[in-house]
């Protein structure tokens, strides 16, 4: 009779073992009562809140260049005397001067979203 | 003005538009590609074909037709139209991009968990979609008549069966590459005829008596506070319950690249308006006798031939038609693909085949109410969509991404509330032509039914005893974290 195989403990090699820390993000399909990472979710509404109040910054700021703005062009007579290429100024401000400033009200924002997402990401990594 | 030489320019439009659809055909397989374009598509062309599907017939004839006719009023369509992007761009291009879903509908469900504001979000859409497209069809009715002096239901019926079959054809990819294309043809329909007028009136003998082209009254001093600011509370908030605005984020790879594709979709849509306030300034010098209201739409058209006669004019004319119709067509596809995305998933069972279907279903009826209606002005209409769109789904859009407690029935009561208050005050305006001191809040709705509508939806959400959704917090944290590398 042969000696049956000596019993041999599998383990796996602690210097490379990793522990599998978080699955793969859910995406939000998870079923109720699921575990909820916590510190994740302090971070997902922390950055959240951070957003909007960049986006409502942003409006509020827009909002008030946009009325002043409107106030120079609607309430300075002047502006109607001066002509370029016989239209007057007030018509040409009307017509083109709104347009730069809703685009750099747009690449500011984009500029700050995209950096409040940096740290959020940043924070997450140090964890 | 050369019938013929339009006409051929109308031909060239749509033999480039079933070309380039035949390409996406040719690269277009899955459901996926029929819907979002298997979300592939670069920030550019992406932002082109955005740019290209949002400038319509509106913007294309009907501002410099406005401006012709009520003075600097006009301008604040197109900067409303411009500044609704920038409140996309705050509020919801990238959550929506990440939110996974496909259109409104699919948002609005997997959002708040219930199937019923789901129908009732399609059928706003809907409502939406088909009020849009019925200018889009007039508009081409109305070209074809001034520049090839045919029926005013051929330019329509044209449009529509070009648009439901390479819709039906090549869906959101296809749809894609002929809107980024049309975007270019436009801008270059609209710049190249509005540089080559200045300067023929910047050398030329014209004498402009500024007092009488642009009176003081007509001009920007002549502004009224409620009006002006009703409308513009309209277009800021409008754009971003339009269907075929949002369907567009879910063409963008992830969250970012939607915000970059919203900043370059503003600078282009905003060179455009330029252009086309430009047009509207010079055809106050150039034409002041089509200040009419029923003609006062068709000076893009005509003004090339008035400064430039001979041959030349006339090349520039039919420049300036392929360029209305390349608008008459992009803006129509975008909204039938949508329209088709959301019917074939509501009504059918989302397959290509329904998706196809969907699409002839839903050109034949804007057809159908476009053959029937006589043209309004070609910009109010399309702000009346922008009202409508405001004070019914965009309130719960917003809230949906940015408000936690939101429910399903809040979410119901305020789509129903918006809609039912805003369209009521606009028939009873379109019917009776105002009713005394009420006549400005009836015109110009918004002001009161944005805030209406809004509030019901709150107050409904908080009276909830069904509570929040369950995954309310998991959902969100998804539209508002930034994709994992």
């Amino acid at each position: 009779m042969s000696e049956p195989p000596r019993r041999v403990r599998v383990t796996a090699d602690s210097r490379t073992y990793r522990p599998a820390a978080r699955g793969p993000a859910t995406r939000g399909i998870a079923l109720p009562g699921a575990p909820v990472d916590e510190a994740d979710a302090v971070y997902a509404r922390a950055l959240r809140t951070s957003q909007l109040r960049l986006a409502l910054g942003t409006l509020a700021g827009f909002l008030l260049v946009v009325a002043a703005l409107t106030g120079v062009v609607v309430l300075v007579p002047d502006l109607d005397r001066i002509v370029i290429a016989g239209v007057p100024a007030s018509w040409l401000l009307h017509a083109f001067a709104f347009y730069p400033l809703i685009f750099v009200f747009a690449a500011l924002y984009a500029r700050g979203a995209s950096r409040n997402e940096q740290r959020y990401r940043d924070l997450r990594e140090r964890e | 003005m050369n019938g013929a030489l339009n006409l051929l320019a109308v031909a060239m439009i749509i033999v480039a538009t079933v070309l380039i659809g035949l390409y996406g055909l040719r690269i277009s397989r899955t459901t996926g590609d029929f819907f979002v374009a298997s979300r592939t598509v670069r920030p550019v062309w992406n932002a082109s074909a955005i740019s290209g599907e949002y400038l319509s017939a509106g913007t294309f004839l009907g501002l410099s037709g406005l401006v012709l006719l009520d003075g600097a009023r006009g301008f604040w369509f197109p900067i409303g139209y411009a500044a609704g992007y920038l409140l996309v761009l705050l509020f919801v291009a990238a959550p929506l991009r990440r939110s996974g879903a496909y259109t409104i509908p699919d948002f609005v469900e997997a959002r708040l968990e219930s199937t019923a504001a789901r129908r009732v979000t399609s059928i706003v859409v809907l409502i939406i979609g088909w009020l849009y497209i019925v200018p889009q069809l007039h508009g081409a009715g109305i070209t074809l008549v001034v520049v090839a002096g045919l029926p005013s239901w051929v330019g329509g019926v044209i449009v529509a069966v070009l648009v439901a079959g390479s819709v039906a054809a090549g869906g959101m990819r296809a749809i894609t590459f002929v809107q980024a294309f049309q975007y270019w043809l436009k801008l270059t329909a609209l710049l190249v005829p509005v540089i080559l007028i200045a300067f023929a009136l910047g050398g030329g003998p014209h004498e402009v008596d500024t007092g009488s082209v642009f009176p003081a009254a007509a001009g920007p001093s002549g502004f009224d506070a409620y009006s002006s600011g009703s409308l513009l509370l309209a277009l800021l908030l409008g754009t971003m319950g339009l269907p075929h605005v949002l369907v567009r984020f879910y063409t963008s790879p992830d969250g970012v690249s939607a915000r970059r594709t919203t900043v370059l979709v503003i600078a282009m849509v905003s060179v455009f308006y330029a252009a086309s306030s430009a047009m509207g300034l010079i055809a106050r010098m150039v034409a002041p006798d089509l200040a009419e209201p029923a003609v006062a739409d068709t000076v893009a058209l005509v003004l090339p031939s008035r400064v430039f006669p001979g041959l030349f004019g006339e090349l520039l004319t039919a420049l300036v038609v392929a360029g209305a119709f390349a608008a008459f067509l992009a803006t129509s596809a975008g909204l039938v693909v949508s329209l088709a995305g959301v019917v074939s998933q509501d009504v059918f069972s989302g397959t290509v085949r329904s998706f196809r279907f969907s699409a002839l279903l839903c050109t034949a009826v804007p057809l159908a109410v476009a053959l029937l209606t006589a043209p309004a002005g070609l910009v109010s209409s399309v702000g009346v969509v922008f009202v409508f769109a405001a004070s019914s789904l965009s309130p719960v859009v917003l809230l949906g991404v940015w408000w936690r407690r939101l429910t399903a029935r809040g979410a119901i009561a305020g789509m129903a509330t918006g809609a039912v208050s805003c369209g009521l005050a606009l028939l009873i305006d379109s019917a009776t032509g105002g009713v005394g001191a009420a006549a400005a809040y009836l015109a110009q709705p918004a002001a009161w039914t944005i805030p209406l509508a809004t509030a019901i939806t709150i107050a409904v959400s908080l009276l909830d005893r069904t509570g929040v959704p369950l995954r309310a917090d998991r959902y969100l944290a998804r539209l508002h974290s930034p994709e994992r590398v």
